[in-house]
Parts: structure tokens; sequence; C-alpha cells
């Protein structure tokens, strides 16, 4: 019973509460950082880091907090994670961190982080804390990694799939055909299509996010509409 | 104190590229992506977009003006501790920013009622705005003295502001046409398309 | 992996010391920036309707309960109350009240789909553009457009255009603030001051010829109106008849004689 919530929360945060098309939260990293899929696997780390920390801390304090003042302290608890993931990139995934930029510092003001702080650990135990915050995590990164990719393809004509890699000697994002299983994969997927600078760009980021939006709405709404017929509105 | 203080205040580099950086090749919400969930929620009216803009100008400036001393006589190694304490920069910087925030809700709604109600609530929203927090982290990362600071904060507030405006404009007008596919969040996006658009290739930010 | 105490320790002071001075900033300001409020003004506050749509007069529900507080104005000067709102206020308040009769707006134009237009309009979908082109998309220049800035303006979803052309209120919505009249570009909505006033619902200054091309309904300045008022409180100003509120008794003479059934009674 307890695991079924578990992995109801998990996919709640994907689906139902995605943090980008569906709260729309978190806008700035989530446009900046996508340029490519390597970046925004990386943001998605690191934000991912953020969040379970926060609400794990937040949920084991929720008691203890007053409400009157409750908005800083989360944004301290918050922030301790964000300088600790900021040094973690520095010394250990540098090119990464350069790359990210000032976004990794920026964490602590994302709106999707004490958003859920606010809402769901300030009053929700730890273990369903820990599953709305894995929830919202893959929510938010596959909502990055799809705009990412579909930068990447149509802004430079190839895909680069990367996986972060921790074990090795230098620690980093590699590209996929380095695990023995993957090899098959090439290094960069190329695309038969012209590449379009513009995808890069800044009203790439807002064209792509529009279009998606579009998208899932107009699929959600003729869901929607079916869903009503089915029950027998006349439409 | 002062032939410390002096040259600090002097921006090194010129004023006028430095606003035209602020302003529009490097601006705030369409190049840097900052502060955009305030941008996409606030434009869809001129009224709120007036109020905001002229709120986040003025937090931005005098962000600049308190963070910048913080960071340099108190975090860094010049500081009179003479530890290496810039680690703590992110929380300092909030720490500051909100205090202050809080004080300016204080100190107008004691002396002007009207300016509170058209102007106050959008205090709160700022406290955590990415584009205030921004401006001062890349102060500090650019290196800039404490007048070219002021300066490149003051001019972000006002790229942010002509941004807004203009975004509020046609969204305006897409709400007018009744159109029902583009309202909401996926007009303010196409909206934001546009004006991204013409700053990418008129200040050729890309060459597209 | 070793504690740094050298770094340890300032870190933990300058993060203390700023959050002490920060707080003990916001503790001095929260005292010296003090606004008293009075208890009863949050509880008006609580209990109205918090519209802010500015029918009363004042810029916001919050002011309005400020002054109804002072003794300035009575509670009914709140169009946007029922009935039920107002007696909870005159509890709080201990005084009696009883709401003022709404009186909603009314269109002093009878055109809409009767009347024909000028031209093709194409352009953004609002009155106040269609009027700057050329002479307005009507072939009236007074009359109503149709293109719905009244509705745009309605924060109560109180008004509709009808299917002719027309603004119809939707009377169990509407709190007679009045937004919808300032917001018409072409002055055509009005919200009358009592039961039984008699109105004539037209706007047009055009001559009588032009009038009975374009408008089936629209005043043409004939005059028998004012032939037979008994009170003589109808004048024709520039070809449309204007009555003369403070003389007019609503005998009801002049909606009778009317040819072109432009003249009502509420």
């Amino acid at each position: 019973m307890a695991n079924k919530s578990f992995v109801g929360e998990i996919i709640r945060g994907i689906i139902k509460d995605n943090p980008v098309f569906v709260l729309v939260l978190g806008l700035c990293p989530t446009l900046a950082v996508s340029t490519s899929f390597a970046n925004a696997l990386g943001m998605a780390m690191a934000f991912t880091f953020v969040m379970l920390g926060s609400n794990i801390f937040v949920s084991l304090l929720r008691k203890q907090i007053p409400a009157d003042v409750r908005i800083p302290i989360f944004i301290l608890i918050i922030c301790t994670f964000v300088t600790m993931v900021d040094m973690l990139l520095e010394a250990f995934l540098p090119p990464m961190y350069e790359a990210l930029g000032i976004f990794v510092p920026l964490i602590v003001v994302n709106c999707i982080v004490i958003g859920r702080a606010e809402a769901y650990a300030n009053r929700n135990p730890v273990l369903p804390s820990i599953a709305d915050g894995i929830g919202i995590s893959i929510g938010f990164a596959a909502a990055l990694m799809l705009i990412g990719s579909i930068r990447e393809i149509l802004g430079t004509g190839g895909l680069k799939l990367v996986m972060l890699n921790v074990v090795d000697s230098v620690p980093g994002f590699y590209p996929l055909s380095a695990i023995s299983w993957f090899s098959f994969v090439p290094e960069v997927i190329e695309f038969p299509i012209e590449p379009a600078v513009v995808m890069i760009t800044p009203p790439g980021a807002f064209l792509t996010i529009a279009t998606l939006m579009l998208l899932f709405k107009i699929m959600g709404d003729r869901k929607r509409v079916k869903q009503l017929r089915k029950e027998g509105y006349e439409l | 104190m002062t032939d410390v203080l002096m040259p600090a205040l002097m921006p090194t580099e010129n004023i006028f590229p430095l606003f035209v950086e602020a302003m529009f090749t490097k601006n705030f919400l369409l190049i840097m992506f900052l502060g955009l969930c305030s941008y996409i929620g606030l434009t869809t009216n001129s009224d709120t977009s007036k109020g905001m803009s002229m709120a986040v100008t003025f937090v931005m400036t005098m962000s600049a003006i308190l963070t910048w001393p913080i960071y340099y006589y108190l975090l860094s190694e010049a500081s009179f501790l003479g530890k290496d304490l810039t680690f703590l920069k992110t929380i300092c910087f909030i720490l500051v920013i909100a205090a202050f925030v809080q004080l300016v809700e204080f100190v107008i709604r004691k002396f002007s009622p009207p300016l509170y109600r058209s102007l106050g609530i959008y205090l709160p929203l700022i406290s955590t705005n990415c584009a205030v927090l921004g401006v001062v982290l890349l102060n500090i990362q650019e290196g800039y003295t404490y007048g070219a600071s002021i300066l490149y904060a003051f001019g972000a507030g006002l790229g942010y502001s002509w941004v807004m405006l203009a975004t509020a404009a046609v969204r305006e007008r897409l709400i007018m046409r009744g159109v029902n596919l583009f309202n909401g969040f996926i007009g303010a996006f196409f909206a934001a398309t546009m004006v991204a658009l013409i700053v990418v290739s008129y200040f050729s930010v890309v060459k597209l | 992996m070793s504690l740094d105490m050298a770094l340890m320790l300032p870190a933990v002071g300058v993060l203390g010391a700023l959050g002490l001075a920060m707080a003990g900033m916001l503790v001095w300001a929260s005292k010296a920036f003090y606004v008293p409020t009075d208890p009863l003004v949050d509880a008006l506050i609580e209990l109205m309707p918090g519209a802010n749509c500015g029918a009363c007069g004042y810029p916001g529900c919050a002011d309005a309960a400020e002054h109804i507080v002072a003794g300035d104005v009575t509670p009914d000067v709140c169009t946007s109350c029922d009935a039920e709102t107002f007696e909870l206020i005159g509890e709080l308040l201990g005084i009696e009240i009883s709401a003022a009769e709404p009186m909603y707006p009314i269109t002093l134009c009878q055109g809409g789909t009767n009347c024909k237009d000028r031209y093709d309009y194409i352009g953004a979908d609002t009155c106040r553009a269609a009027i700057l082109l050329a002479g307005t998309k009507k072939a009236c220049s007074y009359g109503c457009i149709g293109l719905g800035d009244c509705v745009r303006a309605c924060i109560f979803d109180a008004i509709e255009i009808a299917d002719n052309g027309l603004p119809r209120i939707k009377k169990y919505n509407c709190k007679s603030c009045g937004s919808c009249v300032t917001a018409c570009p072409q002055d055509v909505l009005l919200i009358p001051k009592e039961r039984g006033t008699v109105y004539v619902v037209c706007s047009s200054h055009d001559k009588g010829k032009y009038v009975k091309e374009v408008c089936e309904f629209g005043c043409i300045g004939c005059g028998i109106c004012k032939k037979n008022c008994p009170e003589g409180a109808i004048k024709l100003v520039k070809a449309l008849a204007v009555i003369d509120q403070e003389k007019c008794t609503q005998c009801g003479t002049c909606i009778d004689v009317c040819p072109r059934n432009a003249i009502v009674k509420l």
C-alpha cells in the first residue's frame, strides 16, 4: 500500500503536475539551459540534488518551522544545498559548470523548489516528500531533455546523447557510446536536415516551448472532449 | 577609506556600452532568460507591467548598491577578516535582498498608501525573482567596479522594463482578437518569440 | 576529509552576524513604520465583495471601507453588495441599511443589426478601433458598434452582445458599477437615475432623411414629440430629440406619438 502510493506520487510529478508544462514554473533554467541534451542533463541532475535535499529537510523540520518566517527558512535550507551542488560541480565537472553558468546558484530562487517546499514538504511526512521530489525532478528532467533534444536536433542537425560518469578517474559527461552496451550508438546522431541556428538562440527557445505547449494543449483538449462526450455531454 | 572607495566607484568600462549591453545585447529577459516567471504572468495587462517594471528596476538598483560592498568588504579575502568566504555569496545576497524588500514594503505602506496599493503587491514577488539575484551575481562574475555595478543594474532594470511593456502591448492585442488558441501561456511564449527575434536579429547578438 | 576550522568559524560568524543584523533591522522597521489599522475597517473589508469595481467612487474596496467607517458615506454606496451582505455590514457597523434599488445600464441606441454597415470591417475586434476608420463601421456614426468593448470591460460577466447586435445586460450578475458605461467609446450606455424615467433611445444627430435610410428605429428629428409634450420638456438638438428630465412628468405621451418607436419608458 505504501509502495503503491510512493510510485503514484512519482508518476503524478511527471505527468499531472509536470513543473514545466503544467505548473509553468521554473522557466528560466528550462529555456536557458536547454541548448543541448548534455546541458539539460547536467541541469536536471543539479536540480534533483537540490530538490531532494530540500524536500527531505523541510519535511523533517516541518513541525519546528514557525509559520511567519517559513519562506526565509526554506530559502536558507535550499541555499545550503545549492551552494553544495555549486561547489561540487565546480570541482568535479568544470565543463558542465562553465556551461550552466549562473543558473546553478539561481536554483535557490527557482519557483519549483520553493513552491514544492511550501505546498508539499511543509505538510507531509518524509517518505511522500521524497516521492514528490523524485517525481518533480523526473518531470523537470524529462521536460528539459525534450526541449534540449529538439533544439539541438533542429539547431545543429545532430544529437549528442551523453551520460554522467563519476566512477572513472576523470568524471564527466561522456557520450553514450562509451558504455559497452551502447557502443552501437554513434557519438553524434546525425539527422538529414539543414540546421537552423535560430533554434539555439533565445527566440528558438520560446518558439520550442510555445509549440510544445500548444501540442500538449491540443492533445489534452481532445482527450477531455472525448471523455466528456463519453459521459454524455453535448459538445 | 575614500582612497579605496573612490576608485571603486568609478566605472572602468565606458558607460554607454554598459547600458547598451544591459538593455539590449544581454537583455535579462530575452537573452539571459532571467525573471521569466513574472514576465509570463504579468504581461497580460500593460498596467501591471508598468508597476512591476518600476518595482523591479528600483529593487535591482538598490540590491546592487547593497550587495557589492558586502561581497568585497566582508566575504572576499580583502575583507577585515582575511578569509575567503565567497562561497557564502548566494545566501548573503538573498538575505540582504529579501530583508531590503521587506523594509521597502514597510516604508511604502507607511508613507504612501496609494503607491503601496498599486506597487506594493509586486514587492514580495520580486524578492525571489531570478532577475534580481542574477544581476547581483553577474556583477560579481564580471568583476565590475561599484559604479559600474550600479549602472549595470539600473540598465538591466530598464531592459526588463522595455521588454515587459513591448510584450504587454503584443499580448493585449492578441487577446483582443479573441483567438482562443493563443490565450494564456502559449500566446505569451509566441509573443516572447517575436520580441526576442527583434532583439536577436537587430542587435546581431547571434548571426542568424 | 577534514573540517577546515579556520574557515568554519568566520563563515558561521559572518552569516550569523548578517542574519542578526537583518533581523534586528526588520524588527525595528516593523515598529518604526507601524501603520495602525482599525480592526473595524479590516472586518468591513472582509465582508465587502472585494471586486474593486469603483462604482462607489473610491479607488478600491479598502478605501471605501475606510470612508464608510469614518462616516463620510453610507454603505449603500457599494452597488456590488447584495441584500445578505448589507445585513452583515449593518450588523457589524450597528446601523440599518437597505440596498438601493439596482439600476441597470440601458443602451441609447436601437441600431445594431437594424443599422446598415458603412463597409466590411476587417481589423482589431474592438469598438474603439472600428470608430477610427473613415467615420465608424456602422453607417450611423453615433450608434452602438457592437464589437464588445463593454463586454470586455465588465468584470462581473454581466453584459453580452445579443443577436440584434446591441448589448444585453445579464441582470443577475450586474452590479451597476459603470465600467461598461466608461468603456463605451460611443457613449451610448447609460445608468438611469430612477425607475420610470423616459429616454430617447437614439444618439444620432444625423439628418432625418439619412437616419431613415440607414436605421430602422432611429430618431429622425421630426419634432412630433416636442409638439405633443404637455410640459414642453422635449427639445430638438441637431435633429435629435432630448428630454429634459427635470420637466418630464413621465406621462408617456411622446412614447405613443413617436412614429419611429424611438422613445422608451423604463
